[in-house]
């Protein structure tokens, strides 16, 4: 046995090392998200039987207003969190400055990043309260009125969009000032020489440096955007009458207060196969450059 | 460095600068300086709609007593704990292992598995809920520690495992053949070699895997039903239902949920960015 | 008793030959010199007789061992890598002491074996310091040190000093032979450098595209390449190659011209070329002289370039419309080496003269011809 061992632990060791991890992730997530699909074309309330409908949920999907209402409540936050890469990257430059005490300024800047959504909800269901909010009090200076903002159907979805931002940019902010610091200072001092300065500096020499940075926080906004769910739980649960609820948001609803595990697992494909395009984009672009090396 | 500095010798020109700074981080911290301040207000206070002035009266020990021995948040402080810690250690042993296979050993499908991992990893939490739930249920941890220890250690180790490999990757290769060529068995080679050199790693990968599973909102409402065994983010959800009026308890308690990944940042700074970062860039 | 036998090895990466059935047999105590253009499967063929890397056919035996399928720590082996491959974290005591450690050794062994050998490679005073606090030429002997503390049965260098400056490189060498002869250990040792080929090996292993072109002492292989591939690899300057036609041939003596009009006399060839066939003329720098010594051979030519190193004199040589393949200038000159101090007038004409029996006669697919020439015995 040892002698069996010694001969072969080159292969084996390294199969005993990576099972545990790989048949765990492969299990737990890799399956689970095939088995959605395979229950999409299911009838199921998750107790009894399982009634194979072929792609009826999916037609029932089409035909589902809530379901377009999701869609457009996801292109709103795909499109609003495009805010963030840009405030961050701003927030980066005004924060790039080595000055004494800027370090623990930043770390300050950092704060959001590092909050669970539930506290970022419930900080903004209170700036949101049109009786005693920060915003009804801002209205209240200029006379106004405060919207009721979470419970404003055309509003709802902005105002939990602009919420959830706050952690995006600070997100941003971070890779940002991650890649100024590895701005090449030759380069600068070219650009300096050549007579660039402010935006055109900007402009031709620091953001060609910036690419990969910035396509990183691209594409991270953009998964952020599509996996919204938390906040929309916490400060709407979709309200009102589901005008704030988003593919995620909507699955969930389904399943868990509906008993509809068949037609939740309709939306979870189809959220997974737009995002699967982006994630595709996002690896292939990632992965790219390795290949070509090895 | 861009924009460019400005000048030591510019004293005034720094004072400003930083003032502005100031300024903008009041305004950008604003809503949590308020809850942190209406943490500290009395009952009365908040009743007489007092939520953004200066505070009358500093309460700040009352309230945070009454928080954990009026409501069911050190249970919730607890369980997170509970489920939090095993998830990190599970995670830090598992990505290790699998990061040291897939940087250091060639075998057919190595870029296949490499990707699954990496894929997984973004992959919507909805798309594995169903069966992730029944699976939970069906082998009976449905609304215990081990149903989020076990989802959170899978889910994390795709990230971890890409964060690791990358970083074993980039250790010469010439030390794991020294190690090879002088008889150190694979096992040996991880525990003298590999873990003594990636401990920044460990240490990133630690603050990291801790503020993403403290945060967990999704999956805890999902796997968790009972006060017993339900996490400080769903545990404050509930608090915020059932206490609608004591906004100064309400606030207290969103400040001790946010207490721990806060701290942890503040000590692990370095770490975290550096982990933040590198695990984007390269994944 | 043989040391270490490789015996039709053959290894594939992927859809890529990298060694060609290779076998070899080294004697205990032998020090293995292997050398070869970057590429040609040096590093690999020590990686398998190290066993980092699996052969895809063949055998190799360690002191009688068959040890193909054997893990590298098994084999009795030990390497030093070109880069150290210090572990960084570890002090030169722990590194030296690691392969012990690892095996599990009684703390007395190994504490015994580390300073045995921090006192051969004088690193006594370095064993609480990390890698990165010593000098390059330190962290080479902590390398070697690693090395020794295992008493393998036979070491295996990969470029160990190429990473160091001239002057560390030369005593470095010094120290490796003192070693070798100290230990008698069998060494196998792999370098791009003539100097350490010829002066530390007890023979010199000639590899070619993943193929042994030619295993012998130094000197021998110097003076009796089997063909032209050997010839232009050892040797710098290199060797000057002329291309020819045999004009006539007979018996074991052929008449090549090369160029217009200069014509060589070959005797006591090991094989006939047949008559007109083309082939290549070699003769070393240090054989061909410039001046009005009598010499069997010569042909005229105008300097072009020279370069005094002091103690000898490189003079480049244009003799159009004879011209040289291959030469290390790429020009078709020819090089001479002198071996004392002679000054040239740049442009000056010169007459450059060597001794037919000096020269090599090599056919078109590169074998050698020429009759081997008697090795100075030392
Ligand atoms: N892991 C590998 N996969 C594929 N090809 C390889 C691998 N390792 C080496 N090779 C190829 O095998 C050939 C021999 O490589 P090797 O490293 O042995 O060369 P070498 O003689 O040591 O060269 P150098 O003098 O530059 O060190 C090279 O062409 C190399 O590209
Ligand atoms: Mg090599």
């Amino acid at each position: 046995m040892s002698q069996f061992w010694r001969r072969h632990r080159h292969w084996l060791a390294p199969t005993l090392f990576i099972l545990p991890g790989a048949l765990l992730f492969g299990i737990v997530i890799i399956l689970a998200s095939v088995q959605t699909i395979w229950v999409s074309f299911f009838d199921w309330d998750g107790v009894g039987p399982m009634q194979w409908v072929g792609l009826a949920n999916y037609e029932q999907l089409a035909a589902d207003p809530q379901f377009y209402t999701s869609l457009k409540n996801n292109v709103i936050w795909l499109v609003m969190f495009m805010l963030a890469p840009p405030l961050g990257l701003a927030l980066a430059l005004l924060l790039n400055q080595a000055i004494a005490g800027m370090k623990f300024l930043k770390s300050l800047f950092f704060v959001p990043l590092v909050l669970a959504s539930v506290t970022v909800g419930v900080v903004f269901t209170w700036v949101y309260d049109p009786t005693f909010g920060l915003l009804s009090l801002i209205y209240g200076w200029f006379g106004a009125t405060a919207p009721a903002l979470l419970s404003d159907e055309h509003l709802v979805s902005f105002a939990v969009v602009i919420a959830a931002l706050w952690p995006q940019i600070a997100f941003c902010l971070v890779l940002f000032l991650a890649g100024l610091n590895n701005l090449n200072e030759d380069l600068i001092g070219a650009g300096r020489v050549d007579g660039a300065r402010g935006f055109a500096m900007l402009l031709h020499v620091v953001l060609p440096q910036l690419r990969e940075v910035s396509f990183i926080a691209l594409a991270v906004t953009v998964i952020g955007a599509l996996r919204s769910f938390d906040m929309v739980a916490v400060m709407t649960s979709g309200g009102p009458f589901g005008s704030s609820t988003v593919l995620a948001y909507q699955m969930y609803e389904q399943s868990i207060f509906s008993y509809r595990f068949g037609y939740g697992a309709a939306i979870a494909t189809v959220l997974f196969a737009i995002m699967a395009v982006f994630i595709a984009w996002y690896l292939r672009t990632l992965l790219r450059p390795e290949q070509e090396t090895a | 460095m861009y924009p460019r500095p400005i000048p030591e010798t510019a004293r005034s020109a720094r004072a400003a600068y930083i003032a502005l700074v100031v300024a903008v981080l009041i305004l950008w911290l604003l809503p949590l300086v308020t809850v942190m301040l209406t943490s500290l207000r009395s009952f009365e206070e908040v009743m007489a709609g007092n939520y953004w002035g200066w505070p009358k009266s500093f309460n700040f020990v009352e309230n945070y007593t009454a928080v954990f021995k009026q409501t069911a948040l050190a249970r919730y402080f607890v369980n997170s704990l509970i489920i939090t810690l095993p998830s990190v250690v599970g995670v830090l042993v598992l990505s290790t292992l699998t990061g040291y296979v897939l940087s250091r050993h060639r075998f057919p499908g190595n870029r296949l598995v490499f990707a699954l991992f990496v894929g997984g990893n973004f992959l919507p939490a909805q798309i594995m809920m169903i069966p992730v739930r029944d699976l939970m249920v069906g082998v009976g941890l449905y609304d215990t520690y081990f149903a989020l220890i076990i989802f959170h250690t899978a889910f994390q180790t795709g990230f971890a495992t890409l964060f690791m490999r990358n970083f074993i990757a980039a250790l010469p290769d010439e030390l794991f053949q020294a190690a090879r060529a002088e008889g150190a068995s694979p096992w040996q080679t991880l525990w003298h070699v590999v873990v003594p050199l990636i401990r920044p790693a460990l240490a990133a990968l630690a603050i990291l895997t801790f503020t993403f599973v403290w945060n967990d909102y999704f999956w805890a409402i999902v796997l968790t039903q009972s006060d017993a065994v339900k996490p400080v983010t769903a545990g404050l959800n509930n608090l915020r239902g059932e206490w609608t009026s004591a906004w100064n308890l309400v606030a207290a308690a969103t400040i001790m949920v946010a207490i721990p990944p806060v701290a942890m940042f503040f000590m692990m700074q370095r770490h975290f960015i550096a982990g933040l970062t590198m695990g984007a860039v390269k994944g | 008793m043989a040391s270490v036998e490789i015996q039709n090895v053959e290894k594939h990466y992927g859809g890529f030959h990298a060694l060609k059935d290779i076998s070899l047999t080294i004697d205990e105590g032998e020090f293995i010199v292997m050398v070869g253009p970057s590429g040609c499967g040096k590093s690999t063929l020590l990686k398998t007789i190290a066993g980092l890397e699996t052969v895809t056919s063949g055998r190799l035996r360690i002191k009688e061992r068959d040890v193909t399928h054997l893990e590298p720590g098994d084999r009795g082996i030990a390497m030093v890598f070109q880069s150290y491959a210090l572990y960084p974290h570890m002090t030169v005591e722990e590194n030296m002491g690691f392969g012990l450690r690892m095996a599990k050794r009684p703390k007395a062994e190994i504490d015994a074996a580390v300073s045995r050998a921090a006192q051969i490679l004088r690193l006594e005073e370095q064993l609480q310091k990390f890698p990165k606090q010593l000098s390059g030429g330190q962290r080479q002997r902590v390398a070697i040190g690693r090395a020794i503390t295992r008493s393998p049965d036979v070491f295996l260098f990969d470029e160990p000093l190429s990473n160091l400056d001239a002057a560390l490189r030369t005593q470095m060498r010094v120290e490796l032979s003192t070693l070798h002869g100290r230990l008698g250990s069998t060494m196998i040792y792999v370098t791009h450098d003539q100097v350490e080929a010829m002066t530390m090996a007890s023979r010199i292993v000639v590899l070619n595209g993943g193929r042994i072109e030619q295993v012998g002492a130094p000197l021998e292989l110097y003076t009796n390449p089997v063909n032209l591939f050997v010839a232009g690899f050892l040797g710098a300057p290199r060797m000057n190659f002329v291309t020819g036609k045999v004009t006539s041939a007979n018996g074991r003596s052929a008449s090549v011209t090369c160029g217009d009009g200069l014509t060589i006399d070959f005797h006591n060839l090991i094989e006939t070329p047949a008559a007109g066939a083309t082939v290549t003329v070699g003769i070393r720098p240090e054989k061909l002289h410039v001046g009005d010594r009598v010499a069997t051979t010569s042909f005229p030519a105008r300097v072009r370039l020279t370069e005094y190193l002091g103690r000898e004199t490189i003079v480049y040589a244009d003799a159009a419309p004879l011209v040289t393949s291959g030469s290390d200038s790429g020009t078709g000159v020819f090089t001479v080496q002198i071996g004392d101090i002679q000054p040239f007038m740049p442009d000056a004409p010169v007459t450059i003269g060597f001794d037919s029996d000096a020269a090599y006669l090599f056919a078109s697919d590169g074998k050698t011809l020429s009759a081997a020439k008697p090795v100075t015995k030392i």
